[in-house]
Order: structure tokens, then sequence, then C-alpha cells
């Protein structure tokens, strides 16, 4: 058979497989000038690579890392309502509750609507809770009641996730109150104890445009924020993906609710 | 086009996504461009935009391709403007090779003589070419990563790819490449 100078590029280069990758090896084989050009071509990569590397090595510029931190710090709008709302809440869970959120202070944002900073304060508020943490619990969801509660309440349909191929339970799921109206809970914990939470919620910036499909990540001290809005218009939900786990691992929980989110159309990549 | 209130700024978290991104996107704008600090300042540009764009940016892409992305359009952004002031022709395959890579970085032992052929020859080919040959070969993307920063077809990728190694090759055996500067299809889409 005769390979092509793409072909054997594209072997070069890694990006043949399988049965393909063995038919241009197979002809290398037979033809060894051909194997002589490939190994100049690593030659020249190699040399190539050794000398462009001693850039990585050079201080960065000031004037580029000043660039990245110069742009004026976010905006911390919001953060003494959501402190006052917690006292309101009956402070059960004290001391270690608020300094949780003291953590997140500084870098609390207001951009993601303000309701990726509720979702962070609900999942604070309620994932130490040991006896109540979830308001319907999934015994007591018998015949999908939950989630056709929710949906009710919310006016978006709400779905429960099935996150056990990545290790997690649902636990059950909460209204939550809201002064832009009700948003929900839903409380996911695996063998291990650990806790996440995915709050949903029309989202309060009005109908979603292109670029707010797309993932957005934020890191709060310890805790990980997965966000992104499905849907258009008046079906759009926004959905926060909240917990202490590391970023892959978030992303892969966030991922599989993204997948099964059924608003996923709306939402390209 | 995104409704964010100007008062939005990126997240610290993004912020230090793209520092940690600064050392490969100057390697590879060193390679591209070959004046350090105009390769710099096409580093700057790029981080501009990104500030300002940081919300386009899907957390499930690989930054680097993303920023390349933007600094590619920076760079094509960059020669209109050159040639319109009709100042340099960068890409003018008669002009005299300008080599600013540091000469005595590189392997120990390995031939010094070479090497400055190397990037004396990756200056001289079309910018199209240098660009695939660059990505794939140094950064070592994917083609599909290289199609993506670069807004073309991967068919494209492969023919670039394919037509810069052997130019660079011809050039380093003392010959002279055809000059065949075609670019290829038209760009699909631009983000920023």
């Amino acid at each position: 058979m005769d390979i092509d100078d793409t072909t054997l590029n594209a072997w070069f280069d890694g990006e043949l497989a399988g049965e393909q990758a063995a038919a241009v090896e197979a002809h290398l084989r037979e033809n060894p000038d051909l194997g002589a050009r490939v190994r100049l071509w690593r030659a020249d990569r190699d040399a190539l690579r050794a000398q462009v590397d001693t850039v990585l090595l050079e201080a960065v510029p000031d004037r580029l890392t000043q660039t990245v931190w110069q742009a004026p710090a976010r905006r911390r709008v919001g953060f003494l309502a959501a402190g006052f709302a917690l006292f309101v809440l009956g402070g059960a869970t004290g001391a270690a509750l608020l300094a949780g959120l003291e953590a997140l202070r500084p870098t609390v944002q207001a951009e993601g609507g303000e309701w990726l900073q509720r979702a962070a304060v609900a999942h604070a508020v309620y994932v130490p809770e040991k006896r109540h943490p979830v308001e319907v619990s999934i015994e007591q969801n018998q015949d999908g009641h939950l989630a056709r509660w929710l949906t009710k309440r919310l006016d978006v349909p709400v779905k429960l996730f099935d996150l056990q191929p990545q290790g997690f339970d649902l636990v059950g799921g909460r209204l939550l109150p809201d002064a832009r109206g009700p948003s929900a809970q839903l409380m996911y914990q695996n063998e291990a104890g650990q806790r996440v939470t995915v709050y949903l919620r029309k989202p309060d910036t009005g109908p979603a445009d292109p670029a707010s499909a797309a993932f957005r990540y934020e890191r709060q001290g310890e805790l990980g924020l997965f966000y992104w809005v499905e849907g258009q218009g008046a079906a759009a939900t926004g959905y926060a993906l909240v917990g202490t786990l590391p970023r892959e691992q978030l992303l892969a929980l966030a991922e599989a609710i993204y997948r099964q989110g059924g608003g996923g159309a709306a939402a390209a990549k | 086009m995104p409704r964010y209130p100007p008062t939005v700024h990126a997240p610290v978290a993004f912020r230090q996504q793209l520092v940690g991104v600064i050392p490969r996107l100057r390697r590879y704008a060193r390679s591209l461009v070959s004046d350090p600090g105009a390769a710099d300042d096409l580093v700057q540009v790029a981080l501009e935009r990104a500030l300002t764009h940081w919300h386009q940016f899907d957390q499930r892409r690989d930054i680097l391709v993303w920023m390349v992305s933007i600094a590619h359009n920076a760079h094509v952004d960059e020669r209109r403007r050159s040639a319109r002031m009709s100042l340099v022709e960068p890409d003018d395959p008669d002009a005299p090779p300008h080599d600013h890579l540091d000469r005595r970085g590189g392997v120990p032992g390995a031939d010094v003589g070479l090497r400055i052929d190397l990037v004396a020859a990756l200056q001289r080919l079309p910018v199209e070419q240098r660009e695939a040959l660059l990505l794939v070969g140094v950064e070592q993307f994917s083609y599909a990563e290289c199609a993506e920063a670069l807004a073309i077809p991967i068919g494209t990728v492969m023919s670039r790819v394919s037509r810069g190694r052997a130019a660079l090759r011809e050039l380093l055996d003392g010959r002279v490449p055809a000059t065949d500067s075609t670019s290829g299809a038209p760009a699909l889409r631009r983000v920023i």
C-alpha cells in the first residue's frame, strides 16, 4: 500500500492508532529511505524543542505578571446580607460554620450572579448538619415526590441526578427561601462521608447568553464551585455544584450532571 | 455577546491559571515572532484580551489552547496593521533571517550550527506553516487542538504540518523550498 506524506506526518505526530499506525510502521520497515526521513524529522523536532525550551527557564517579565494582577479586584457585594441570613437561620452549627464563611469572604464574588454566592452559603450551612441535612430524604421519595415538588416550586425542571458512577449517592433535597424566588439544593454523599451539593434556580441575570453556557470554576478557600446555565430564556436554569473535592473530581461530577441535565442542547460547547 | 457589566472582573482562580500559562505562551510567541520584545508584547496583548473576555473561557477546555487562539488572533491583527503601514513585511522570504533566540541554550554537546540554522530556517517558513509546526512539534498539541487554536479545519492542519516539515528540511539541506504560502481554508470562527 502507498503511504502519502500527510499520513506519514500524522503517524509521526502520534495521530494514528491501531491498524492505521501498524500500516505506516509496516511501510516504514519496507522503505528504509522513508525511515531515514523520519529520523531527520525527529532530530529537527528535538533540536527545535531544546532550543525554544530555554525560554521556559527565563524569569517572566514583571510587566506580564502585573498585567494579570493589575486589573481591578472584584466587588464584595451582598456578603453582609448573607451573613445576616445565617444568624436568622439559628446558628445551629455555630462558630465552625462562621469560621468557614469567614474564609469565603475575601473571594466570594458577585459576578456569577448572586445565586452563586447563595449556593456557597447554602452549602456551608447544610453540609455539616448531621440530623437534618435535607428536608426531604431519598427514603421519603418513593413516588418521585421530591423532584415533582421542587419542579413545581422552582418553576424549572428539577431532576435527581444519578452520580453513583462517580461514587456519590443522593441524600435528598430541600427548598431554599430566597429574596428573588425559591431555589433548591440536592445533597450527595460518598462512602467516605464527603458531601457535595447541587444548587439550582432560575438565573437572576435574565435570559442566558451563549457565553453563560460555559462551565465556570471558582475556588473559595476550601470550597470549589462549578457553575453554568442551561437552556434559554424562560427555561434557563442555573446550576452550581459545590464541594471541597479536588477540581478534577468536581469537574467529573459537574459533567455527569450536565449530561443528565436535559437542557444540554442549548449549552453548546 | 456577553452581558456582564463592565464592573465584573476576572476571578482570582482564573488569573492564577493565566499566570501559570505565561511561560509556555512566551515560548510559543518567541518562536513565532522571534524578536523577544515583540514576542512579549504579543503575550501581553493576549493576556489583556483574556482578562476582558475571561467569562468566555470554558473550564473544560485547556487554557493554553485558548490562550494560543487569542495570541494567534492578536498576531494576525498585528501583521495586518504592519502591512497597512507598509513598514515591514514580516514574512518576506527574502528578508534576512533574524534569530533572537538564545543560541547558547539547548542540549549541551548538540551541534550549535544545526540549531542556529534550524531557528533561522523556521523563520523563513510561511507563518501559517510555522504556527502549525510549532504547536504540534513544540507545544505537543494534537491536530484537533491545533485546529481549535488556529480556527482552521483539521485537514488544513495536516497539510500545513506536512508542507512545513518538508520545507524546513529542504531549507536545512540547503535547498529553497517551493514558495507555497497558501493558508488553506478561511478561518471558521474567531473567538476574540
